[in-house]
């Protein structure tokens, strides 16, 4: 099975939720697996959370827009043509090591758009098709939330229980109730009782978006590296992937990367996977450039960039006359309602969304607007604005299904570069036409949810910009070459030794969180990979 | 101890302005009084690309104050000075009110006026557990997803 004559048999680039899930499958038969990541290892020590200013590090050295954030590993992304700014983190584990974890499966429904709504297109395969890697990947990181929920399939006990309810789950659920509205306490990959070694369940701390230093959220640095290290996986840190190179045949040979003192190295590889994000994976196709391949590796068709989907985002926040203390505890989403998940033409729009319960922020993210999209007002109203908000305020994330539009899309910045001198990528995005006016009504419906739910202030940013967590699309997944980049299993329709595995691959967008839904990709992908190696090798 | 980046009259008009941004009320203290601009001027050390913005507003602070100094105003001059300076140059002007408020807002001093005794970890916070029971309703709405 084995290929001696290169570096390795499978060469991964990014170590995030999909390349760790992918290191760790793919090791377990055998197979000599290097993954290349840019970043490096957090260390806990770093985190802010034991610091008075640690609200200072969502500006700093954790937040989460590589631009504002700057990491001497972080490349800089162009995004003036973009209406949503992507996020991401690069280090071991990804952007999962600091996101709200937040882990919701996607419905039947959302693999069949085109079928069922006459919109977008189908993916290459079926919830059902994923389910058993959803179910492998909630073992390996281990889930906390409740079996049951009427609005999914039905699915196996959770590995922890669900978080805890306080006084903000208290007033989201008092609103539903009040609806009649669908909702349920959502998977979580943040663990609230003992699971795996060394880490700790969740101690409420609240601030999970800069990070987790005891190991409760399930972040693929904490759960999939150790073993897939253990497994014999090679990692190698600040290593910077220029390109992948190809063949005379133009098969992908390997990987040429900037290592961490900056010496330019090539990794040989009998396969190739890619899972770098939906931003950084297209980035790394276009700039690998060849005779086979004049406009980027697997880029004949003309497909990789297009379609940049993210998740549109409104926060409308509920200001409260009792004390709340939304601060405390998980900030993502806890409770789900997907009472406009699917399809109601009469809304005026296709597909649906998700109302997420979110939790708060301390005094200074209050003060500087990550509730009302803008700084507080300054002088003589200053306090009470914001001691009126902080401790009082309830978040309702509206989380929109995102339609494919090849317009909206990645590409290489003509004139910026990373620290290598490496062609960055840019980023065009408008909101079209259906997510604007779903937005619109999911604004409304978060609107009436709190004034059920008591608030005595209703506060809209109706269009988050810093909202481009979720990076999807760009190398979409299909049965068409023409239409799409990769198959079923990841792998290029261009390429045959080429895989692509991270939220890139994703055909729609769904309307809930990714992060489960990439790695039961990069799991089922694997698995397909590791029992089909000789053939994708030869 | 001297500045890092500001000068000693930068300093002094930083002050004088965070006082009007943040000012005393009830028992909360003013923002200059607190001492915010010298956390300023570290964040500016640490964070160069800030200076531009930063320095620009305080510029365009003394300039709208005109001959006399921004201190010396009177309290309706100091504020129709700074609203000249938000109207002019929004951009410049708001990063100097999020930088002040960075350094309010992390001081213990300000946080413990807002009953925060401790930063979130390592106790972390005891909170009520889920009760299963509170989804009997949701329950009985049956299937709400549609097989594909």
């Amino acid at each position: 099975m084995a290929s001696p004559a290169f570096d390795s048999d499978v060469l991964i680039v990014g170590s995030g939720a999909a390349g760790a899930a992918a290191a760790w499958s793919l090791s377990r038969g055998g197979l000599r697996v290097t993954c290349l990541e840019q970043g490096r290892w957090i260390d806990p020590s770093e985190y802010a959370h034991a610091r008075p200013d640690y609200e200072l590090a969502r500006q700093t050295t954790f937040a989460k827009n590589p631009n504002t954030r700057r990491w001497p590993e972080d490349y800089p992304v162009h995004t003036g043509g973009s209406v949503i700014e992507p996020l991401m983190v690069n280090a071991v584990g990804g952007s999962t090591v600091h996101w709200s974890g937040h882990f919701p499966r996607m419905r039947p429904s959302d693999f069949r758009v085109r079928s069922l709504d006459g919109a977008a297109d189908d993916w290459p395969l079926t919830y059902w098709d994923l389910e058993p890697f959803y179910d492998l990947n909630d073992a390996n990181v281990g889930v906390s939330g409740l079996a049951g929920d009427p609005g999914n399939p039905p699915r196996s006990p959770r590995q922890t229980p669900p978080l805890a309810f306080d006084a903000a789950c208290e007033a989201y659920a008092r609103g539903l109730e009040k609806l009649g509205w669908h909702w349920w306490p959502s998977d979580n990959a943040l663990i609230s009782a003992p699971f795996g070694q060394g880490r700790q369940p969740c101690n409420a701390c609240g601030p999970c978006d800069i990070g987790c230093p005891i190991g409760a959220m399930s972040s693929a640095h904490v759960t999939y590296w150790p073993r897939a290290l253990a497994q014999g996986v090679t990692l190698v840190t600040h290593a910077r992937v220029e390109q992948i190179t190809v063949d005379r045949a133009g098969r992908a040979t390997g990987a040429l990367y900037y290592d961490a003192d900056g010496a330019r190295r090539h990794h040989s590889a009998a396969v190739v996977v890619l899972a770098a994000n939906g931003v950084g994976t297209p980035r790394l196709l276009l700039n690998s450039v060849s005779a086979q391949f004049p406009h980027g590796l697997a880029n004949n068709a003309g497909v990789v960039g297009t379609n940049l989907m993210f998740h549109p985002v409104a926060f409308v926040s509920g200001v409260f006359p009792q004390v709340v203390n939304a601060q405390r505890g998980p900030i993502g989403g806890l409770m789900n309602c997907q009472e406009f998940y699917e399809t109601d033409t009469s809304r005026g729009f296709v597909r649906g969304f998700e109302l997420q319960l979110s939790r708060n922020v301390g005094p200074l993210s209050t003060a500087t607007g990550a509730l009302q999209g803008e700084l507080a007002p300054w002088g003589g109203g200053h306090h009470a604005f914001v001691q009126s908000r902080y401790a009082h305020t309830v978040t309702i994330t509206t989380m929109l299904e995102d339609l494919p539009e090849a317009e909206n899309r990645v590409t290489l910045d003509p004139d910026l570069t990373d620290d290598h001198g490496i062609p960055a990528p840019r980023t065009a995005y408008r909101l079209g036409q259906n997510s604007e006016r779903m937005l619109g009504f999911a604004i409304e419906r978060a609107r009436e949810l709190l004034d059920a739910a008591g608030a005595s202030e209703i506060l809209v940013d109706p269009l988050v910009s810093e909202a481009g967590w979720h990076l999807m699309g760009t190398c979409r997944m299909g049965a068409d070459p023409a239409r799409s980049v990769v198959d079923q299993w990841g792998r290029a329709h261009e390429c045959p030794n080429l895989f692509v595995i991270d939220g890139s691959t994703f055909t729609t967008s769904a309307a809930v969180n990714p992060t489960s839904t990439i790695q039961a990709i990069a799991l089922r992908c694997a698995d397909w990979l590791g029992r089909n190696f000789a053939e994708a090798a030869a | 101890m001297t500045a890092q980046v500001l000068t000693a009259a930068e300093l002094a008009l930083l002050t004088a302005v965070q006082d009007e941004l943040v000012p005393a009320a009830r028992s909360m203290p003013a923002a200059g009084a607190l001492g915010a601009a010298r956390a300023v001027d570290g964040y500016l050390a640490a964070r160069p690309e800030l200076r531009r913005a930063v320095l620009g507003a305080l510029r365009a602070v003394d300039a709208a104050a005109g001959a006399r100094p921004f201190a010396a105003l009177g309290r309706n001059q100091r504020l129709a000075a700074l609203r000249r300076v938000e109207a002019d140059a929004p951009y410049d002007f708001h990063e100097l009110v999020r930088q002040t408020y960075n350094a309010y807002y992390t001081h213990p001093q300000v946080q413990a006026k807002l009953g925060i005794d401790r930063p979130p970890q390592p106790r972390g916070y005891e909170l009520p557990p889920f009760d299963p029971q509170r989804t009997a309703r949701v329950r009985g709405m049956g299937k709400l997803w549609r097989d594909a």
